[in-house]
Parts: structure tokens; C-alpha cells; sequence
């Protein structure tokens, strides 16, 4: 049995399919913005906060880190609606890649945090600093040069985890290869696409993130 | 909350529990094979990247090229082209098998980057000494340079396959029957979702959280010295 491959029946649907390429990008965006939030309100508990909140923060952390998003995401869509909370696919999924991602951005965040030398705090103070003038020009030009290629590549990685939302039927990038594949039967054809989608949307987004950095940061280094 | 409590003596039941113990062995197995495979086809990747090596530039651009490839494509999108990639080349393969190639794939390309940056720390003025000492590339590699780098390779490769023990949860969307798609079937067959999947998210917990201890503390342990 020989199959031919038939690229010209999946052509049709390039279109529809950059819609998707879209769509996974926002997705992408606004889950790593809430979960960039929740890992600078967690990353400051963990230096800052009292001993309980700390405690907390890092179950949070390790839990997340050690169980699979898609169980996540699982549990928040199917277990939930037991206590009352239902929420749509587009949320749980939404929320599950905040929450997962949050865990991820509170230990990089951490150790931007860390990586603050506290003679270079003392010596703006001796300059005659404020406090804001230490914040504004000491403490976060240096965060920002050491965190932004680890928050560069966690947002590549989440474009990428954003194909986890096809499962529970939101129409991004992957579930629109899903439908494409229901209509045309032409599966591998639409998935080997799909694939090049995937590989030129993290391409285009690491060149894109590359040259910011080059730009504002002066990072050397590659993104991703 | 009652209502689990309630339900747990029925769910923990002696079938119920080998059933879930198969299914956390399998995803253990699939893990390990995936990344094992993996592991090896990266390694001969990262040779093949390495001009000291390799003189003949196209397979250093496969390599590279290989690699950027597949660490760019989600693990769901990659398994669906393994998938229908077997069926279109006619091999009867067991869904456990294109589980397991899809993980290998994802591990090869990752590993091959963090066994090409192990490589690369160390200095290239050893790779000139080998030379000296009448050494090809391949002994170089074995007696010089891979003792000192294994220290880079480990802890990163570790994390990394915790990753894809994560990833291996996606498996379940082709019916391989590891510990999700197995707390699917329990849910199917009536149990409250938040049992099921609480319970998985502890096993996966079990699976990972000692795998990433391990790798941290093989970080510290194995911590470069810093003269090179």
C-alpha cells in the first residue's frame, strides 16, 4: 500500500492556518505576561516576604515544575466544575499556561534578583543616589540585561506549549491542523506544515527577541 | 472535598492501583528509552558539529541544521508527524514506538546543544595539545576532551529529560496507555476528575521531583573548576 503525497489539496488552507500562527502568538503573549507577573510577585516573596508566604510560594514552585502542563490544564477543566468553578477551554488553558509558566518565571526571576551585588547599591548610595535614581538606573538596567535572554527563551518555549490548547479544542495553530485533518484526510501533509509554521514562528520570534536584545541590552549572546 | 474522600477507598482499589502502577512504569519505560535514544543520537550529533572532528563542512550544516529543526517543533505537533510519518512509510509500528521516536527526536535535538556547549568548555588549546601529541580527532575526543566536559553535559541533560517525562503526558493523545491517558480512562469510567488527575499529578510529582534533586545536586557536585 503506497501513499502519495499530496501537497496541493492542504494549499488552500496556508491562510487559515497563519490565522492560527496568530492566534497561538497571543496566546503566547498574554500568558507569559500574567505569569511574568505572578513571578515577580513570587520571586519578591521569596527574598522578601515572611516565612510562611515563602514556604507557600515554593510548594507552588516545585509542584509546578515537576508535573506535566497538560495534567494541569486537565485537572483545571475537568476537576473544577465539581466545586463550582467552570471555566471555557480558552481559559483553562490560559490559565493552566500562566499558572505553569508563573512557576517557571519566579525561579529565573529569583535569580535575577540575586545577581545584584550589594557594593553596587552601596556605591550608587555613595554617588549621592535616591532611592528611585538606585532603582531607575543601578538595579534595573542590570536585571534586564541578565534576565532577558532567559524570559526570551521561556516565551519561545511557550509559543511552542501553546499547541497543548488544540486538546481541548481552542482553535490556534494546532487545532486548526486538527480541523484541516478532519476536512481533508491529507494528515501528514497538514501536520509537516504545521511543523514548518511552528519552526518559522520561533525563528522569526528569536531573531525578533535577538535584535531587542542587541539593541536595548547589548547582549552578545544568541536567544534561544 | 468530602465527596473525594468518600470515593478514595473505591478508587484506590487493587485493580485500580496495578492498573495505575502499569501505566507509571510505562511512562517511566518511555521516558527512559526516549531519552536514552536520544541521548545517543545527540551525542553523534554534537560530533558531527565539531569542526575538530568533522572536516567535511555539509555534515556539520545536517547537524546544525537538524538541530534547529526539531527543538523548534512542539512536542504534539512532532508526534503527529511520527505518527502518520510511520503510516506513510508503511512500517506497522506499535503506538508505543512512535511514542517513543518522538521523544527520542525532541531529546536528540536538546541534547545535542548541551553536549556541544560541554564540548565547547573546554579550552581549545587542548584540542591543539592532542594534536601535538599526534592524537585524531575521535581519540582527542575520547582521552582529552569528554572527561573533562561530562561535568557540563550531565546536569542540564538531567533537567532536561525531566522536561520530556512531562512531555510523554501528550503521548496520551495517540492511546498510548501511560499514567494520562490512563486517569482518562478511570474518569471515563466514573471516577470525579479531580481524583484521577490529582492522583497522576502526585505520581508525576514522585517521577520528577527526585529526578530534579538529583540534578541539582550533580550541579553542585559536579561544579567545573574554574582554571582551564
Amino acid at each position: 500500500m503506497s501513499y502519495t503525497l499530496q501537497y496541493g489539496q492542504v494549499t488552500p488552507y496556508l491562510g487559515y492556518l497563519a490565522g492560527g500562527a496568530w492566534l497561538a502568538l497571543q496566546l503566547a503573549a498574554i500568558a507569559f505576561v500574567i505569569g511574568w507577573a505572578i513571578g515577580l510577585v513570587c520571586a519578591s516573596v521569596l527574598e522578601y516576604g515572611p516565612r510562611p508566604l515563602r514556604w507557600l510560594v515554593k510548594a507552588y514552585v516545585i509542584f509546578f515544575l515537576n508535573t506535566p502542563l497538560l495534567v494541569q490544564i486537565f485537572f483545571l477543566y475537568f476537576a473544577l466544575p465539581d466545586w463550582g468553578i467552570v471555566l471555557g477551554s480558552y481559559q483553562a488553558v490560559l490559565l493552566g499556561m500562566a499558572i505553569n509558566a508563573g512557576a517557571y518565571l519566579t525561579e529565573i526571576q529569583r535569580a535575577g534578583f540575586r545577581s545584584i551585588r550589594k557594593a553596587e547599591v552601596e556605591a550608587a548610595e555613595t554617588l549621592g543616589f535616591s532611592r528611585l535614581q538606585i532603582i531607575r538606573y543601578v538595579v534595573l538596567p542590570h536585571i534586564a540585561k541578565v534576565l532577558f535572554p532567559p524570559l526570551s527563551n521561556q516565551y519561545i518555549i511557550l509559543t511552542m506549549t501553546t499547541s497543548i490548547a488544540a486538546i481541548f479544542g481552542v482553535e490556534e495553530l494546532t487545532g486548526r491542523t486538527y480541523n484541516i485533518n478532519a476536512q481533508t484526510f491529507r494528515s501528514f501533509e497538514i501536520f509537516s506544515i504545521a511543523a514548518l509554521y511552528y519552526i518559522a514562528l520561533t525563528l522569526v520570534a528569536s531573531a525578533a527577541l535577538y535584535a531587542v536584545g542587541r539593541y536595548f541590552f547589548r547582549i552578545k549572546g544568541r536567544v534561544f | 472535598m468530602a465527596s473525594l474522600i468518600e470515593e478514595a477507598p473505591r478508587f484506590f482499589s487493587y485493580y485500580n492501583l496495578i492498573f495505575l502502577g502499569q501505566a507509571f512504569a510505562f511512562t517511566a519505560l518511555l521516558s527512559l528509552v526516549g531519552c536514552g535514544l536520544g541521548f545517543l543520537i545527540g551525542f553523534v550529533l554534537a560530533v558531527l558539529r565539531n569542526d575538530r572532528i568533522v572536516g567535511f563542512a555539509p555534515l556539520r550544516w545536517f547537524a546544525t541544521i537538524y538541530v534547529e529543526i526539531f527543538r523548534r517543533i512542539p512536542f504534539l505537533v512532532k508526534l503527529m508527524v511520527v505518527f502518520f510519518g510511520f503510516q506513510l512509510a508503511g512500517f506497522d509500528a506499535s503506538m508505543f514506538a512512535v511514542a517513543a521516536t518522538t521523544v527520542a527526536l525532541s531529546a536528540s535535538a536538546f541534547s545535542a546543544e548541551n553536549i556541544r556547549a560541554g564540548l565547547e568548555s573546554v579550552h581549545k588549546n587542548q584540542w591543539d595539545a592532542a594534536e601535538t601529541m599526534n592524537m585524531g580527532g575521535l581519540t582527542a575526543l575520547r582521552r582529552v576532551i569528554l572527561p573533562q566536559s561530562w561535568a557540563i553535559i550531565i546536569p542540564p541533560s538531567m533537567t532536561y529529560s525531566v522536561g520530556l517525562v512531562k512531555s510523554t503526558s501528550i503521548a496520551s493523545q495517540i492511546g498510548v496507555l501511560e499514567l494520562t491517558y490512563a486517569a482518562k480512562i478511570l474518569n471515563q469510567k466514573g471516577f470525579s476528575a479531580a481524583i484521577c488527575f490529582g492522583t497522576i499529578l502526585i505520581l508525576y510529582f514522585l517521577l520528577c521531583y527526585p529526578m530534579n534533586l538529583f540534578a541539582s545536586h550533580l550541579e553542585r557536585r559536579l561544579a567545573p573548576s574554574r582554571h582551564r
